[in-house]
């Protein structure tokens, strides 16, 4: 098993007992997570007590088989069930092997498949530690290459301390705030309006209109635009120009008026109304 | 420029084994042949002055690798990179792939007796192994074979230097096909040959 799912089998007062039943003292008392799974738990049983493969008593190791896996995990149900897969199969066996058999070679004895596995096994393990050495002797021999110094002291993990009620107070702690506090921020304007109000002023100087898209038109950036709207708007709320469409979408006219109330000075919060006068369309 | 010279610089600033015919690339003048001259002439070379690196055979081609007996040295250096070692399921799984090859994640498990999907694609994120096609039979499954990167990692210069079956202690036979296997479980019939 690649993984320690399977509990400890129970030993102390469980010990004796079981080696009493089986007759074979600590030979079977065994940890089941040393084991990689079923078949190295079942090599283990044969070659611990130096049962020749190919006769194996195959009553007796289904017993033994059965009584280490006591302790299995059941929550673990993909690792049990290799095991109880295992045993299935050994019991199976077992009861083939009491069936009588025609002596000819057809049929083949039960336990052939299960000698072919373990042996099978056994080579595989064999040459997995082969491998290993191959790899360590590997290991000793160094080629090119910089790699980045390996950082030290830092490399295991803090143990997560953290239960579920912690966090669940770490929670109920969290103050939700409250909307009306929460700050608004506006960017200013890369563009003020103040300089736009002047342009469309010192635009009217010359003439007593001008073409909104002329004045627009040196600039790329929509802002100037939208800017020089604003202007116009205001200066129109203020009563000191007057904006003209013929239609929608069609050439915008700021107008100049000559007003008493206009003094020529800026008045961007004054008072006024908000309205346009006179018919005039904004698009 | 001797050819022999080409090679070493060749293989000097390789960080990876080169096979002859790539090192050849190197140079019009060169071929596969007198590249493996050239390698004989260096290897001779080093071993003479007795340098602490050699020319190895490794992973299909050629590498400059120190010899082990300096491994003590360079361990110390946080700069020279550590051998990774593989988790004991890990070799299990790639001694199979390796004798078996190609081999689908079913027969693994069988003859491992455990679920090995997670070994698998972890051997194959490492590049160890690699998908090397799809199996016949239901849902077409995909086969395993080792890649190049496996021999680099245990030094083998090909799969003729994995440990040979006859080697063993114990001797592996030719196995049935995996599905004849079940099925004669399954039916209470004879599994293939009997057992000697």
């Amino acid at each position: 098993m690649e993984s320690a799912a399977f509990s400890r089998a129970p030993t102390g007062g469980a010990a004796p007992a079981r080696a009493g039943s089986s007759g074979r003292g600590d030979l079977l008392v065994v940890e089941l997570d040393r084991f990689q799974g079923p078949l190295d738990l079942l090599l283990h049983l044969v070659r611990r007590q130096d049962i020749d493969i190919f006769d194996i008593p195959i009553a007796t190791i289904t017993d033994q088989f059965l009584e280490a896996i006591q302790g299995l995990d059941t929550e673990d149900l993909d690792g049990a069930g290799e095991f109880l897969e295992m045993a299935a199969t050994l019991v199976r066996i077992k009861a083939q092997m009491l069936l009588p058999r025609p002596q000819d070679d057809e049929d083949e004895d039960p336990r052939a498949e299960l000698v072919r596995r373990l042996l099978e096994y056994e080579q595989i393990r064999e040459i997995a530690v082969r491998l290993a050495a191959a790899e360590a002797e590997r290991g000793r021999r160094f080629g090119k290459g910089y790699v980045e110094p390996r950082p030290r002291g830092i490399l295991v993990d803090p143990p997560l301390e953290t239960t579920w009620d912690e966090v669940m107070a770490a929670a109920m702690a969290v103050k939700v705030p409250r909307p009306e506090a929460r700050p608004h921020r506006l960017r200013t304007g890369l563009v003020p309006l103040e300089e736009k109000i002047q342009l469309i002023l010192d635009a009217l100087k010359e003439a007593s209109r001008v073409e909104f898209g002329a004045l627009v038109a040196p600039w790329k950036e929509k802002i100037h635009g939208v800017m020089t709207l604003l202007a116009g708007l205001e200066l129109s709320r203020q009563r000191a120009v007057s904006l003209h469409q013929v239609r929608l979408f069609h050439e915008l006219w700021i107008l100049r008026r000559e007003l008493e109330a206009w003094a020529g000075e800026v008045r961007p919060g004054g008072p006024g109304e908000g309205t346009l006068t006179e018919g005039e369309e904004v698009a | 420029m001797k050819a022999a010279q080409i090679v070493e610089a060749v293989l000097f600033a390789s960080d990876a084994p080169l096979k002859a015919e790539e090192i050849a690339r190197a140079d019009e003048s060169l071929d596969e042949d007198q590249v493996e001259l050239a390698i004989q002439e260096l290897r001779t070379l080093y071993d003479e002055s007795e340098r602490a690196f050699q020319i190895v055979e490794v992973g299909d081609g050629y590498q400059i690798l120190t010899r082990p007996e300096f491994a003590p040295y360079l361990e110390r250096f946080d700069t020279v990179p550590r051998p990774s070692r593989l988790s004991g399921p890990a070799l299990e799984t790639l001694a199979i792939i390796a004798y078996r090859q190609p081999i689908g994640r079913v027969e693994v498990e069988y003859i491992r007796g455990v679920g090995s999907a997670g070994v698998i694609r972890t051997l194959q994120d490492r590049g160890l192994i690699d998908v090397v096609g799809r199996g016949e039979g239901l849902g077409r499954p995909l086969l395993y074979g080792t890649t190049r990167k496996f021999l680099e990692h245990f030094g083998f210069a090909s799969l003729d230097d994995l440990p040979r079956p006859e080697d063993l202690p114990v001797i592996l036979r030719e196995r049935t096909p995996l599905d004849q296997v079940l099925e004669g479980e399954g039916g209470g019939e004879g599994a293939g040959e009997g057992v000697a």
